[in-house]
């Protein structure tokens, strides 16, 4: 009976409050996380991680889809979406980009807001710096990857600490957020070392990333120029031969490679899955596209290039570029090939055609393709350098983008409604925030 | 699976035992030399009844009837004797005997006034019950071939509504009582077995393509003697926090004082298989219309001669050449159902025991799941002396699975291997090789490559003190345990797509631990003979704790090695949870002359899950009945048994969220980058987020008339959830997709009727029915922005819709002209585009219920019972992707439907001509393939005999049937698919899509129930 008492007694007087207290585990609850040296290393991780989470498939896939490149073979008709041009405000590859790429910006924020101010000691200048460099970089880069596929789009730039922050902005327009890539750009590019680190950006990654900006900005001198800066650079960079070099025999980090994203067995990139056929584990949810089998398996257009598409055991193609069974395939972001190719155009538009050529030859060199003769017909070279950047950039992030840039996807797709070189604002975002507004012709 | 063999063998060495020691201790008969003998069993069931009082007439002394109904008086008295015989739940009967030895039949009492249940922590007579509440008796439903109770309650209580969604044992079924509270937290009612909470949420973490385990499962329901349903506020109030949904109490098997040992043994095997299976085209067919596709778009066709080269691709032969390839029969198989129960109970003057030992196995319909669960249960009470009693129960089961992907997904699901390859593909290359085609596997090579098992060790518990300070005044105190390890394992070869290329093994092993500690108090007072005045005070503790350690390996030497120590590349995993609960609650009822019922009740619970302020939920509620036919003005109404008028009022509360939804927390899961650890932030804190609340008014009408041979029961409710949990969607500007908010209202609203009769009860002939039906309207009130669900957004979430309804576009119909499918424009934009979507139903039915007929003729007994379920509508998902109309190609399979599609202008038919995939005419998310869910459903008929008493003569047995049981004999539905009630997923949003789930089976039992 005694005992009975005793625990009643406990029960009732058990201070609740303190027995009510539990705290998490597998997260960590608070604020001003982000205070110290190591802390701050942690953040940019995170904010990799998140560049990571939509650049290994999804980003790659709606650039590449869009083009001409890959077929589907699937069942799924997000994918199928892509590559007919028709795609909807419901795509689920869409929205998930979006949403991915605002993460990554988020993350950045918070690593900028923390360490824009810091005064603190617990960080030293040299860190601050490289780490608020590379949230700048990541964050110009995050914009520059969402124009590409929207138009403009709401420009955040402080972190979402409660809710209710960052709600409600509408859409910037495109050239407001170009100028958002370029400030970030250019803040990244003062406080980043000028290292050479194939993983992470550094002033050199961002010169490069620049000279992309520069070529769609058409603003041809300074895409000539940045790209020297790292086409020059020759003992950090260069384009390996054969063309397979930097991919094959599960290399990473070459010298081909200005930015790559890291993966390993615990970091894992699940790209192949798509690519790879049933015996090597993937769906072969896509694959190459007969035109583009007919380029690769010509030895006229292919040369070392063959070797992206492989055949499996129906005697069926498929693209061999993510193809390593522990998913530690890279995503490569910028290779020294792009800037070849970026200055080219940049040589051609500025009528220096002789230079353009040599440079596009050296991309064919190493891909054991024959020289392109000189020539003053701009057309001409322009078209090859399109050629060229389908072939060298097939199964990455180019084609689509490349081809709206150009103004040619109309005419090279077939796409008969001018609407569709921007994609939809996903559906699930207007139903979220309907201060932003669709793309013109995606509905009301 | 060997070592379950070894467990068989053992088990039926324990049953011989038993067995063989009772049968010898029933050899000693008593010696009979008196004046009068006799026996008395069940006027019904010609069962023998133990401890009946037999006295005689005019004389104090009594006796009562052993447990094989025997009685014997030693008297010097001369026949003929007047009789008076009387046991509880039957008909006092005085009677002349004339000649000994004689046989009495006692007539069973067909008022259920008597009966007592068990509501909110006390017993009350259920005439004066207040509450909403159902009971339904193991008895009623032990022969349904189940492997878990919840399923075994479908159709058996007006209001619990339980989608069957698959028709593999041990899967997770959608239970929901009285409508659905909740969009994100957890709407399943609560289980309360023998006062312990039961975590009814699935452990598994491995992916089966959608499908969840059952916890409900771990349970033998041979153990259960009944399950009471517990539907209105005044009922659930005192479960407070976990009320919402309704709550299930469980009651397991005990013995009784003074009983001698009893055994029950329960056997039963069946086959099972399916009623039919999806209806394919043929290799040609399907060329034909892949062909037709690519005519429509301008193409090539594919199927043209081999020498046919296309921008240099080869032409695939003809139409007419293509083969056909069946896989779905090496995939679908006729399933065994094995079922042994052995109870041994009894109990002496102060020790009551239950032991229980039971095995079940299933095999499901689709190669190779199968579910199997050896259990065992002990429950004591034990009276230490007149004023304290001690006790526990305890039940222990080992469940295991062998389990498939039978959902979604195309990575090693075996369901969509089996029916989405297309039929022309032949299994083989041209080397004779086995290949996998279509993104699938082969299928011949996953059902020899692949191993995903899991074995869950469950505890179910608890041990109790009860101190009699005095007649009136009671204190009882539990401490009750839910342990549950739960132990998952998958193996892929090589040979398979998710294997590749060396080789895969994972494994996982969760445990769950909740503990609850529990004090009442209760007092129980009558004055003056008519005014009943009684009071209970609680409180409970509970814990709810929660750790996962998982691993994964890849790359191995060869197949033979298959754990994961052997592989090259390891990975694991660590996850962990907790959080508590502190409760007090306290009622008052008083009762005027039985006539005039009140009650109040009041929880207060505290969550871990809240911040300080927002911790503490209080959950009032007020009940009042009156007892109409004890009123004057009735009492003239002799067809009037009892009538009853009841009302209440009352609030409970949800909490089922994540642990720490309310907290901003940043996570270093899945963040490092090269290999070194990094920080995210995860979760936006919501430091006012705090209980979702739901109140609840019913009134009920319950009557029985005409000598108990009918009863009746009517309520209506309302129910209206403010403060509701919702993972409240967050534009991707902030970097978030959502945050937890209370900031959904939903209401239901209802009636539920059921009817119990006696419709003849005759000598040798007897006719029950039981009947019940319900309607619930559920509509969300409030919710700010839609939420889309399921696979292409078909479940859409929107306020002044119902949950759970579908969003599709409306196909009008098919242009005879063009062969174009022309769809409502709901915007009247001209143009067909997501906006032009729309809700078109939901997965709740108008009505529904069931219907059971118990029929007793001499010694047989047969038994039918019908579910159905009218206004609900399913997705037919596997028909979206069979009848794509050949623009998926070689990529899926294409129905037998798809050959009425549009040809010639003039056709009229709802299929449209083939234009592509997601194009105008077969669109994601079309409306075609939504269908009507309704049906009615013959679950089960049953044929039973009982030998009598006399046939089994002298053997030691009181009770001994057998019984034939047929389960779904026929559903008779408009749906096109081929089980109604089939969902591809576990998950309750995602509910009513059905692709790749295996149909219920149509089996045919044989079972033996035995009485020692």
């Amino acid at each position: 009976m005694r005992t009975y008492l005793y625990l009643f007694y406990i029960a009732f007087l058990t201070s609740c409050s303190s027995f009510l207290e539990v705290d998490p585990k597998t997260s960590v609850s608070g604020e001003n996380i982000i205070n110290d040296e190591t802390s701050a290393n942690a953040a940019i991780n995170g904010v990799y991680a998140a560049l990571r989470d939509y650049y290994s498939v999804n980003y790659q896939s709606i650039a590449y889809l869009s083009g001409d490149n890959v077929q589907w073979t699937g069942s799924q008709s997000l994918v199928q979406e892509f590559i007919n041009h028709r795609v909807n405000a419901e795509n689920a590859t869409l929205s998930s980009t979006w949403v991915d790429i605002y993460k990554t910006i988020n993350r950045a924020n918070n690593v900028i807001k923390a360490l824009r101010n810091y005064e603190g000691d617990r960080i030293p200048t040299s860190v601050k710096d490289n780490v608020l460099g590379q949230a700048y970089a990541i964050r110009g880069l995050a914009y520059f990857d969402l124009v590409r596929v929207w138009g403009g789009v709401p420009l955040v730039t402080e972190p979402t600490e409660k809710v209710g922050d960052n709600v409600g902005i509408a859409r910037s327009t495109a050239t407001q957020t170009y100028q958002q890539v370029i400030d970030d750009l250019n803040l990244a590019e003062d406080l980043l070392p000028s290292t050479t680190n194939r993983f992470v950006f550094t002033k050199k990654t961002v010169w490069a990333l620049k000279a992309r900006y520069y070529l769609y900005q058409e603003k041809w001198e300074q895409a000539r120029d940045y790209a020297k800066l790292l086409i020059d650079d020759q003992t950090n960079y260069e384009l390996l031969t054969p063309y397979f070099s930097f991919f094959k025999n599960n290399v990473t980090g070459t010298r081909e490679s200005v930015l790559e994203l890291f993966y390993s067995a615990n970091e894992v990139n699940a790209h192949r899955l798509q690519w790879q056929p049933q015996t090597n584990g993937g769906t072969r949810q896509w694959a190459p596209s007969e035109a583009l089998i007919v380029l690769l398996t010509n030895p006229a257009t292919a040369g070392a290039r063959s070797q992206l598409i492989a055949r499996d055991n129906q005697d069926r193609w498929y693209g061999d570029l993510y193809y390593r069974s522990t998913g530690a395939d890279p995503t490569y972001i910028i290779r020294i090939a792009e800037l070849y190719l970026i200055r080219a155009e940049a040589y051609a538009a500025l009528e220096e055609y002789n230079l353009a050529v040599d440079d596009l030859n050296k991309v064919r060199g190493r891909a054991l393709l024959t020289d392109k003769p000189n020539t003053t017909d701009k057309g001409d070279i322009l078209t090859w350098i399109e050629e060229e950047r389908r072939l060298e950039f097939a199964f990455e992030a180019h084609r689509w983008f490349d081809l709206v840039r150009t103004g040619r996807a109309q005419q090279v797709l077939g796409i008969s409604e001018s609407f569709r070189l921007l994609l939809p604002i996903p559906y699930s975002q207007r139903l979220a925030d309907p201060v932003i507004a669709p793309n013109p012709g995606y509905s009301s | 699976m060997k070592k379950y063999g070894v467990f068989r063998y053992s088990l039926s060495l324990f049953f011989f035992l038993i067995t063989a020691t009772l049968a010898k201790s029933q050899q000693t008969q008593p010696i009979i030399n008196a004046a009068l003998t006799g026996k008395i069993i069940d006027a019904v069931s010609k069962e023998a009844v133990e401890g009946v009082t037999v006295q005689l007439d005019a004389v104090t002394h009594s006796v009562k009837t052993d447990r094989r109904g025997n009685f014997q008086f030693v008297t010097g008295q001369k026949l003929p004797f007047k009789l008076k015989v009387s046991f509880v739940g039957y008909e006092t009967q005085t009677l002349v005997i004339s000649t000994s030895p004689t046989l009495i039949e006692l007539v069973p009492k067909h008022s259920d006034l008597d009966e007592v249940v068990v509501v909110g922590y006390a017993t009350i007579g259920k005439k004066n019950l207040i509450g909403a509440v159902d009971r339904v008796s193991q008895q009623e439903v032990r022969d349904i071939p189940t492997g878990s109770f919840d399923a075994q309650l479908q159709g058996k209580v007006a209001g619990l509504q339980i989608a069957a969604s698959t028709g593999v044992a041990g899967e997770a079924l959608h239970v929901r009582l009285r409508g659905a509270t909740s969009i994100n937290a957890n709407n399943n009612p609560l289980y309360v077995i023998d006062g312990v909470f039961l975590n009814s949420e699935s452990l598994q973490t491995i992916n089966t393509g959608g499908k969840a385990t059952s916890p409900i499962a771990d349970l033998n329901p041979s153990d259960i003697e009944y399950v009471e349903v517990l539907k209105d506020a005044e009922a659930t109030a005192l479960y407070g926090s976990r009320g919402a949904n309704g709550v299930i109490l469980i009651t397991t098997k005990r013995g009784k004082n003074s009983q001698s040992a009893k055994v029950d043994v329960n056997l039963y095997s069946g086959r099972g298989k399916a009623v039919r299976l999806w209806e394919l085209t043929t290799g040609s067919e399907h060329a034909e219309l892949v062909n037709e596709y690519f005519r429509n778009i301008g193409q090539a066709e594919p199927f043209r001669p081999k020498d046919v080269i296309i921008s240099g691709v080869a032409g695939r032969g003809l139409p007419s050449e293509q083969q056909t390839y069946d896989r779905l029969s090496e995939a679908f198989r006729t399933a065994g159902v094995y079922n042994a129960d052995l109870s041994v109970y009894g109990g002496s003057d102060n020790t009551s025991y239950y032991l229980s030992a039971g095995y079940n196995k299933q095999e499901a319909i689709l190669n190779p799941i199968s579910f199997d669960r050896a259990s065992f249960r002990f429950n004591l009470d034990q009276k230490i002396n007149d004023k304290l009693k001690i006790g526990s129960s305890n039940g222990i089961s080992r469940t295991g699975r062998n389990q498939a992907r039978a959902g979604d997904g195309p990575r090693g699901g075996l369901l969509q291997t089996a029916l989405h390859t297309p039929t022309y593909l032949s299994p083989y290359n041209e080397n004779g090789v086995l290949v996998g085609r279509a993104g699938f596997d082969n299928l011949t090579l996953l059902l020899d490559n692949y191993d995903i098992g899991s074995t869950s060790l469950r505890y179910i518990g608890n041990i109790y003190g009860e101190y009699q300070f005095s007649p009136s005044l009671k204190f009882r105190s539990t401490f009750s345990v839910d342990y549950n390890q739960y132990d998952e394992r998958e193996h892929w070869s090589n040979l398979l797509i998710e294997g590749s290329p060396n080789g895969l093994a994972t494994s996982a092993i969760s445990q769950s631990t909740t503990w609850i500690n529990e004090q009442t108090l209760t007092y129980r007072k009558k004055w003056a003979n008519r005014h009943t005045f009684g009071v209970l005070l609680g409180n409970t503790l509970q814990g709810s704790y929660f750790s996962l350690v998982s691993a994964e390996g890849r790359g191995f030497a060869t197949n033979d090695f298959t754990l994961i120590s052997a592989a090259a590349t390891r990975t694991s995993n660590e996850d962990w949870d907790q959080y508590k609960l502190a409760s007090f609650f306290g009622r008052l009822d008083y009762a005027f002359d039985d006539k005039y019922l009140i009650d109040f009740s009041l929880r207060s619970d505290g969550s871990s899950k809240f911040n300080n302020g927002y911790q503490w939920g209080y959950f009032p509620a007020v009940g009042l009945a009156w007892r109409l036919s004890k009123e004057n003005f009735l009492s003239d109404v002799t067809f009037l048994d009892d009538l009853k008028l009841k009302t209440s009022y009352g609030l409970t509360g949800n909490q089922s969220v994540n642990s720490f939804a309310s907290r901003q927390l940043w996570s270093g899961v899945g963040t490092s980058y090269q290999g070194v650890a990094g920080i995210v932030p995860e979760q936006l804190a919501n430091q006012q987020l705090s209980w979702e609340t739901t109140s609840q008014f019913n009134i009920g009408l319950d009557a029985e008339v005409l000598n108990h041979r009918l009863t009746t029961s009517l309520s209506y409710y309302h129910k209206y959830t403010k403060d509701g949990l919702l993972t409240e969607v967050l534009p991707g500007t902030t970097g978030f997709s959502s945050f937890t908010n209370n900031a959904v209202e939903i209401s239901n609203k209802g009636f539920e009727l059921s009817i119990n009769s006696v419709n003849l009860q005759r000598k040798f002939f007897s006719w029950n029915t039981s009947f019940n039906i319900a309607r619930n309207v559920n509509n969300i009130e409030k919710l700010a922005t839609p939420q889309n669900y399921g696979s292409r957004n078909l479940i859409q979430f929107k306020e002044g819709h119902p949950m759970y309804s579908f969003w599709v576009y409306n196909q009008l119909y098919v242009d005879p002209e063009t062969g174009d499918a022309v769809y409502e424009d709901v915007n009247g934009d001209g143009r067909i585009t997501t906006d032009d979507r729309k809700i078109l139903g939901s997965i709740w039915p108008k009505y529904f219920g069931g219907l059971t007929n118990n029929f007793t003729y001499k010694s047989f007994d047969v038994g039918t019972f019908f579910t159905f379920s009218v206004g609900n509508k399913i997705y037919n998902h596997n028909k979206f992707f069979g009848e794509g109309g050949g623009a998926r190609d070689a990529a899926r399979i294409i129905f037998q439907s798809n050959l009425d599609r549009w040809q010639n202008p003039g056709d009229i038919t709802d299929v449209p001509r083939s234009d592509g995939v997601n194009n105008n005419n077969y669109k994601d998310g079309g409306g075609r393939w939504l269908e009507d869910g309704s049906y009615l459903r013959f679950r089960t008929l049953s044929v039973g005999y009982n030998f009598s008493a006399q046939r089994l003569g002298k053997l030691p047995i009181s009770k001994f049937r057998i019984y034939l049981q047929a389960t779904n004999l026929f559903t008779i539905t408009n749906y096109t698919g081929l089980d109604p009630e089939s969902a591809s997923s576990s998950e309750a949003n995602q509910q009513g899509i059905d692709l790749g789930t295996p149909p219920q089976p149509r089996s045919f039992q044989l079972g033996v129930n035995l009485t020692l």
